[in-house]
């Protein structure tokens, strides 16, 4: 075999590596009650605000903890804690995605992304601290 | 529709616009058509000369509709024509005149119209100087233009289909259902436009997309080439102009994208310039196929090899583009990304789908005809040949922006995935850091590379010198590596390697231009843009690994977090701080206070909050340093809740400090404090404030004051009162009190903005010819009513990677400046306009 045979090879080699290494990084789309399978471990849950129910943020005792109740796809109802601040007009979204890991029966979400009804309006992400 | 006769509106920009919208994609069309039968016609006796002189009429005609459209459209923004759709939409009465100009690229159909103006401009100069090209790249040029014009075409086709969306669609079209629209004069109520997205109100956002859309447009000329040197079987012309033109595409859409970051890390407070979000990776995604296939077009120039993964990069590069368009536009990113715009349906879906289908067949088509013809070279290069470690980087590039395309790809190829695999594919939890860990090993490989392949010589170098050149430069970048990573704590041994690589390239870089090169300008265009890629990777390694926040929610705070010990991880890393006013708060080595708002409450409601900062010395205790943010926010922006901020940074020539406001009062609805009453007489009397006090000086009828105007019959006293502050600071107030006629009263405030005090005179007793006593009411705004809460951040060295930007995008322009003066002179020797003949003794940079 020439050298740089032997040098391209490795080359298709290391991409074969990274590409199956990429793959295992992606994440899925889960349930409250699947993600609870795994507590611990980060997914993505899609669902909707509960509005029947209160939420809780006060930015004068902590400015980065806000919770809420969220309908996932099942319809299943889970309290979620929220490590920042309140995300604006999370009230008026019709859809949010969360990402975050369950824990003793609560989902931790870092990261809430948006959709909201309104045609003119950006959907929005919010992303926790820490 | 009724025949309603509306009143009012100015219809007929908008109908001389669609006009010429309809000019110019009739324009295009027989340009294209032109062009082909130009070129058909090339070997016949007349030459296609009519067919030529036809086509450059038609594009001609085309280019003046395209700018005529921008005039119609720039006509109605200006003179806010709320009565078109576009214009009511993305502009408002109180924008200054640079943010109308960014409403053009807010919309949709503005950015096509952009894009579709640059190819118009570029399309003139390749008229001009692409000579034998000049029938089928002009072809290719059209053939866009006539896709892109049909993207603002707004026809339809029965009811259901629609081609494109056009940017004079009226408002009582756009929104039929509004019941506004039922009345004749709706005008007089449609009186103020939607306005801007105040994340784009941001000198950023006036020239970073006309530079990225020139960027984008660029990748056209090259994919021009490639298909007319295809079509025309001639492999040795097209060579020069791609060239050129790949290189001021590589710098322009490199500047364009970094300026996308320049706007993030200044006007977005994801806290930082690079997210690795969908919209920046896909035009990343381009920009580095296209950088891959000018390396491997250097190649060929040289040594004829790599000439099929030349044409399949430089193919892709535009291709590429229009998928980022297909991205970006249609809202098929919609999960996963901030910027994501809503789409505008599965029309557009469709519609950009058929024009990347064409495009990409048309290019397959043209490489498998000439499969059999293509240039190759049967031996092997040699292993120590500067052509097949370029090959090599070019290589890892394209896996590069692989590895980026499939991960921003997922929401495209998840629903067949899950088909298949029955899993529902997300993107990675952690995003960055997915990124980052693969591709800081493309930055490791890039950087040395980029380095040593200069050091190389095309077909065989001699090892001997090429082991002592790099030794050296080796031996000096350890030393500099060992004293950065020691300096600035960088201990993961990934980092530390890309480091190494960074010095690498620094120094090997400067080493060649000075040592080998002897600095001669037209050479040095290799050797300086990648000497600005190297620093460029030292910056992003410096503020990045050392990117820490100061606003460290830890020190001083007056209350408890009552938490559960399981929650004190999320605790620690808590990166925002609470401030109230007044109340100084340690960050890093600032004391850093919140001092108030900006009290100016213009029309557009951004607040400023006023932070200052300073550093003591750690013995003296003297205040060493002194400065003043002003992080602003939007409150309650367009009706929302909530805020919107923008942050405010200290430049150091070594780091910036970046600072932005999550949350803050609203101080509309937390002003609840009332009025206190106070009764003084005498100097001397002092009133007790919350913090500090007032002393009474006495009254006094003599007023000198821009806020009380004097009039006839006026009695006019003013109170003098000195206020102290807890610091024992004085500041001189004097609240007014007139009776006026002597039928009403006046009272004129005072108001001590840095303590939220404010007073009014409200009544005066005349006890006889000198005693009187005064009500003296106070207010003072609680201090823990009025808060901020802050984010700093601190970026080392984040400098560095400006400049390597700048000195990347110096280095290509150098190149091209050296690429066309070579041409030229070429064409002076050969005396034959389009004979680009190329020569293997001229390679770049040669040593």
């Amino acid at each position: 075999m020439k050298k740089t045979q032997i040098v391209l090879l490795i080359v298709i080699m290391a991409a074969i590596a990274g590409l199956i290494s990429i793959f295992g990084d992606f994440s899925s789309y889960e349930t409250f009650a699947s993600a609870s399978k795994e507590p611990g471990k980060s997914y993505y849950i899609i669902g909707t605000l509960d509005t029947s129910k209160a939420m809780q943020y006060d930015p004068r005792v902590d400015a980065n903890h806000f919770t809420f109740y969220a309908n996932d796809k099942a319809g299943s109802n889970t309290k979620v804690v929220f490590n920042g601040e309140k995300p604006r007009d999370i009230e008026k979204s019709e859809q949010i995605v969360m990402m975050g890991y369950m824990k003793e029966g609560t989902f931790h979400c870092s990261r809430i992304q948006m959709k909201c009804p309104s045609k003119y309006k950006k959907d929005q992400i919010a992303v926790g601290k820490g | 529709m009724n025949n309603t006769q509306f009143v009012g509106e100015h219809l007929w920009p908008g109908q001389l616009g669609h006009f010429f919208v309809i000019v110019s994609f009739v324009a295009a069309l027989l340009s294209a058509w032109s062009y082909f039968m130009a070129a058909r016609e090339e070997q016949l006796p007349t030459g296609g000369k009519r067919w030529l002189a036809m086509g450059r009429v038609g594009f001609a005609t085309h280019s003046f509709s395209v700018v005529a459209i921008f005039g119609a459209l720039f006509y109605i923004i200006t003179n806010h024509l709320f009565e078109y759709h576009y214009a009511w939409e993305h502009s408002s009465l109180d924008m200054p005149m640079e943010y109308l100009l960014s409403c053009f690229w807010e919309g949709q159909q503005g950015s096509f119209m952009l894009w579709t103006f640059w190819h118009a401009v570029l399309g003139l100069i390749v008229m001009r100087t692409a000579g034998a090209y000049e029938s089928r790249t002009m072809a290719v040029i059209s053939v866009v233009q006539v896709a892109l014009t049909t993207m603002i075409l707004g026809l339809y086709l029965g009811d259901s289909i629609k081609i494109g969306s056009t940017p004079f669609m009226l408002s009582r079209h756009a929104m039929q259902e509004a019941p506004i629209f039922a009345s004749p004069n709706y005008l007089e109520m449609l009186t103020d436009g939607n306005g801007l997205n105040i994340l784009l109100q941001n000198y950023w956002m006036v020239i970073h997309p006309p530079i990225l859309f020139l960027g984008f447009a660029l990748t056209l000329i090259p994919f021009a080439y490639c298909i007319a040197a295809l079509w025309k079987g001639d492999y040795k012309g097209f060579v020069k102009p791609t060239l050129v033109w790949s290189l001021a595409g590589g710098a322009i859409l490199g500047l364009g994208i970094m300026m996308g970051g320049a706007w993030a890390y200044e006007s977005l407070n994801f806290g930082g310039y690079w997210a690795w979000d969908p919209v920046e990776n896909a035009s990343l995604v381009p920009w580095l196929t296209l950088i891959a296939g000018m390396h491997t077009l250097l190649v060929y120039r040289s040594t004829n090899r790599a000439f099929t993964l030349t044409f399949v990069l430089l193919l892709l590069t535009h291709l590429l583009i229009w998928y980022s368009t297909f991205l970006t536009r249609t809202g098929i990113l919609g999960k996963t990304s901030v910027h994501a715009f809503t789409g505008d349906g599965t029309a557009l879906t469709y519609h950009l789908l058929t024009v990347i289908g064409v495009l990409l067949l048309w290019s397959v088509v043209q490489l498998v005809v000439r499969w059999k013809q293509l240039p190759r070279v049967p031996s092997e290069e040699d292993i120590l040949s500067r052509e097949f470690w370029m090959f090599v980087g070019s290589v890892i590039l394209f896996l590069s922006s692989v590895e980026i395309a499939i991960t921003t790809s997922i929401p495209v190829w998840a629903p067949l995935a899950k088909w298949i695999s029955g899993k529902d594919f997300a993107p990675p939890t952690d995003p960055m850091a997915h990124y980052n860990n693969i591709q800081v090993w493309v930055a490791i490989i890039i950087g040395l590379l980029s380095a040593t392949v200069l050091y190389m010589k095309y077909k065989k170098s001699d090892s001997k010198t090429l082991a002592k050149r790099l030794g050296i430069v080796a031996l000096i970048s350890g030393v500099f590596t060992a004293l950065i990573a020691w300096g600035q704590d960088i201990t993961t041994w990934q980092y530390v390697l890309m480091l190494f690589s960074a010095c690498f390239g620094i120094v090997a870089n400067i080493g060649y231009g000075v040592a080998v090169q002897k600095t001669k300008f037209s050479k040095l265009g290799a050797s300086v843009s990648h000497l600005g890629f190297a620093a460029m990777l030292l910056g992003i390694l410096l503020s990045s690994y050392n990117k820490h926040a100061i606003s460290l929610n830890t020190t001083g705070m007056p209350f408890d977090f009552k938490k559960s010990t399981t929650e004190e991880n999320i605790r620690e890393n808590m990166e925002n701080v609470i401030m109230f006013r007044g109340i100084p708060v340690a960050m890093g080595q600032y004391m850093a206070t919140y001092i108030g708002d900006s009290e100016v409450h213009s029309k557009d409601r951004r607040i400023y909050y006023r932070v200052a900062f300073e550093k003591r010395d750690t013995v003296t205790k003297t205040v060493t340093e002194r400065f003043m943010l002003y992080p602003d926010a939007f409150i309650n922006p367009k009706g929302q809740q909530g805020l919107s901020a923008n942050p405010s940074t200290k430049h150091y020539w070594n780091q910036d400090i970046f600072t932005y406001i999550n949350s803050a009062t609203d101080k509309t609805k937390s002003d609840t404090a009332g009025y206190r009453k106070y009764n003084v007489a005498k100097t001397g009397d002092t009133v007790f404030l919350s913090t500090g006090y007032m002393v009474f000086g006495g009254f006094t009828n003599q007023i000198s004051d821009p806020r009380y105007e004097a009039k006839e019959g006026d009695l006019a006293v003013k109170a003098q009162l000195a206020v102290y502050d807890a610091a024992g600071h004085k500041t001189d107030i004097a609240p007014i009190y007139v009776l006026r006629d002597r039928q009403y009263i006046m009272q004129i405030d005072d108001t001590v903005q840095s303590m939220g005090l404010y007073t009014r005179f409200a009544a005066l007793q005349v006890h006889s010819k000198d005693s009187a006593s005064l009500e003296i009411q106070v207010k003072q705004t609680n201090p823990m009513d009025d808060f901020i809460v802050l984010k700093a951040l601190v970026f080392p060295y984040i400098n560095v990677l400006w400049l390597g930007v700048i000195v990347m995008v110096l280095g290509f322009c150098i190149s091209m400046v050296a690429a066309i003066k070579a041409k030229a002179a070429k064409d002076k020797r050969s005396g034959v306009a389009d004979g680009y003949a190329i020569s293997l003794q001229e390679a770049d940079g040669e040593q």
